[in-house]
């Protein structure tokens, strides 16, 4: 998942981006409001956090400009005010929800990763295909009850291919969503990933949960369980 | 550029009625000396035409050239000469000519000749003895039957007398005009001052109450002053509740935030472990936070306000609806509203906001799936404010009857609050006790759950 991060603030800006990247966000930062504003219509991203108070342009005017852009990603508020008001207007210009400072980064966590979650459609936090089972907040997979032990880029490499389940996703969407601005953008890598997952997920070969669409990308080909997802 | 300061408001009146006063003064005056210049001269005119008659009676005419004057003159001045009074009588030729002996060698140009019978008036005219208004009618003297003698008789008088006349009455009018403004400015000033002195009053209970001297405007004041007292007394009354509630909030805060200062003091002066440490700063710091929170927003809330607008429930309700819908929209929660349409809170908007924000986002977080929010206007003949009833009921689990009551403690602090409905329920607990609400809480008859119940009485 990419995620954007705007807050002045030095140290809590360095010390979340820290902890999202060891979450397995790719984090792109911003310190200022028109630089979020840059990032946040040049990226694809997934998720925004966004605070309040930013120097150059305000956190509101930020997320109006966003969604006036046309940026459908769900967007969270950082605020130091707690009064409804704020939340309100917070809220009414597009983003999806807040959090009050000081907060827990747990808590953070657990928001991006709903509001992620119910942008692409999934209600419940565990992503279910068939048999097999993704946990979003333990980040654990199950095939048919029986666990599996994926690395940290494998399982970020299913979560989104889960996440977007019956759709296609392109290479370049994969590397974008996953990996760090400087990260090796080989595509042969990312073959291997899916390579060792679909021998990981399927070891029968019987299953046969993620489709090659060749020359265009990856389709997660087992349709979703969740009946009430829209 | 420095503003003027406006006129005072006894200046302002003493300065138009001042003007209305010269000018109704002047007028008086004008058309006074206009009526008594008139009679004057109307007085004049008779007096000359009688001395015309005395001298017509008493004159006599020798052979139709020289004219006897009478024994008695009607006035002794026209004997005296330059006495201003003269008397002129020319025949139809020149060698009929008489003049008083006040006009004797005076040069006095009288020459015009009347027809019978005819009268002229004029004056005042140049003349060389000055300015004079003169009398002259034209007669036919009968001496003998066959031949009448055609004279013009010339009465005139110096316009010195007249002069002085109109000076002296001109004089008098003006003291006894001059006399009357005074006496009525006067009047004015005093009517005024006794006029506006509930003002001046006024100005020194404020004054007191500014230095301290005072608690609000004593007393009793005029029909027209009364509400602006009346809301003086309340403004000042708001600003001192203001001022105790930031004094309380103050030391609730201060206070408060010394007992988890006092356990990390504890814990570095003992001897815990860096884990027991962690943990402790941990629980603490996020006691502080709650504490900051929960006064931050009792401090910024305003209560109850003096002058407050009626603001539409439905309004603020749907605007907190559409954000928690947002912000719970995993739970799929369906909010119904039940809001008569003249439900109106009458305060700040930050309160009704807190209000309806937290106890809607309690009923969110708590509900299965459905949540009722309900206004209700409590109707009051008589009552200058209709009351209002606020529900919101859900369907979670409700809350047990005893737990009810710990739940609305009375005097809530930040760090005494009942854990798990946050800071949210001590603040609305606070709004409607600044609005001199009720706050109860029920089971729901309609959803099953719990139902927060907010009453203001009509006042």
């Amino acid at each position: 998942m990419r995620v954007l991060l705007v807050e002045d603030e030095a140290p809590l800006r360095e010390t979340l981006a820290a902890r999202l990247k060891r979450e397995g966000y790719a984090v792109d930062c911003a310190s200022d409001g028109d630089e979020g504003l840059y990032l946040g219509r040049e990226m694809p991203f997934d998720v925004a956090v966004i605070d309040l108070g930013l120097p150059k342009r305000p956190g509101m005017e930020l997320v109006k400009a966003l969604r006036d852009d046309g940026q459908r990603y769900p967007i969270l508020i950082l605020t130091a005010r707690s009064s409804w008001q704020d939340k309100v207007e917070g809220l009414k210009a597009g983003a999806d929800d807040y959090l009050v400072k000081p907060f827990h980064v747990e808590e953070l966590l657990a928001r991006l990763n709903a509001l992620v979650r119910r942008a692409t459609g999934w209600t419940k936090p565990i992503l279910e295909c068939g048999p097999v089972q993704l946990d979003t907040t333990a980040q654990s997979i199950t095939v048919d009850s029986k666990p599996v032990d994926l690395t940290s880029y494998e399982y970020k490499v299913l979560e989104y291919l889960m996440l977007h389940a019956g759709e296609l996703v392109s290479k370049a969407d994969l590397t974008e969503h996953i990996y760090q601005q400087d990260f090796d953008r080989d595509s042969n890598v990312l073959e291997v990933f899916i390579g060792r997952l679909r021998r990981k997920l399927d070891p029968d070969g019987l299953l046969k949960p993620i489709e090659t669409v060749r020359g265009r990308g990856y389709r997660f080909a087992i349709p979703r369980s969740d009946v009430t997802a829209d | 550029m420095a503003q003027r300061r406006p006129l005072s408001l006894q200046a302002r009146s003493t300065v138009a009625a001042g003007l209305a006063l010269a000018a109704f003064l002047g007028v008086t005056g004008f058309a006074l000396d206009q009526a008594y210049y008139e009679a004057t001269v109307a007085a004049m005119r008779d007096r000359l035409q009688s001395y015309v008659y005395a001298y017509l009676a008493g004159s006599d005419v020798l052979r139709g050239t020289k004219l006897l004057p009478p024994e008695t003159l009607p006035d002794p001045e026209f004997n005296r000469p330059g006495s201003g009074l003269y008397a002129v009588v020319i025949g139809e030729s020149n060698s009929l000519r008489w003049e008083s002996p006040s006009a004797l060698g005076r040069e006095l140009a009288f020459d015009a000749r009347l027809p019978v019978g005819e009268i002229r008036f004029e004056g005042p005219i140049d003349n060389a003895v000055g300015r004079v208004f003169v009398f002259s009618q034209g007669v036919s003297w009968e001496v003998d039957e066959r031949r009448p003698v055609r004279l013009t008789v010339h009465v005139a008088q110096s316009e010195q007398q007249f002069l002085s006349q109109i000076t002296a009455y001109r004089r008098t009018l003006a003291r006894w005009l001059g006399a009357l403004a005074i006496v009525l400015l006067l009047l004015q000033i005093a009517l005024l001052r006794w006029g506006l002195s509930p003002l001046r009053k006024m100005v020194r209970d404020v004054d007191n109450v500014m230095n301290g001297d005072a608690d609000r405007l004593p007393g009793q004041y005029p029909a027209e002053l009364a509400p602006l007292t009346g809301s003086l007394n309340e403004l000042i009354d708001f600003g001192r509740e203001q001022l105790d509630r930031y004094r309380n909030t103050m030391s609730d805060l201060a206070h408060s935030l010394k007992t988890p200062l006092a356990v990390l003091r504890s814990e570095i002066d003992g001897d815990a472990g860096y884990h027991s440490l962690r943990r402790s700063v941990s629980e603490q710091s996020q006691r502080m936070h709650d504490i900051v929170s929960y006064q931050l927003s009792r401090a910024t809330a305003s209560r109850h306000q003096v002058f407050s607008t009626p603001l539409a429930i439905e309004t603020a309700a749907e605007g907190i609806v559409a954000s928690l819908e947002k912000v719970y929209a995993a739970k799929r929660v369906l909010c119904e509203f039940e809001i008569d349409s003249d439900a109106r809170f009458f305060g700040a908007q930050g309160d009704l906001m807190e209000l309806l924000g937290n106890l809607l986002e309690n009923a969110f977080k708590w509900a299965d799936r459905r949540v009722l929010f309900t206004a209700h206007v409590i109707k009051a003949p008589r009552m200058r404010r209709a009351g209002l009833e606020l529900r919101v009921e859900d369907d979670g689990p409700g809350i047990p009857a005893e737990k009810v009551e710990h739940l609305l403690q009375r005097g809530v602090r930040g760090d005494e609050r009942v854990q798990g409905h946050g800071i949210g329920l001590a603040i609305v607990q606070d709004i409607v006790k600044g609005y001199r609400g009720n706050l109860s809480v029920h089971g729901s008859d309609a959803l099953g759950g719990a139902m927060f119940c907010v009453r203001f009485e009509a006042m």
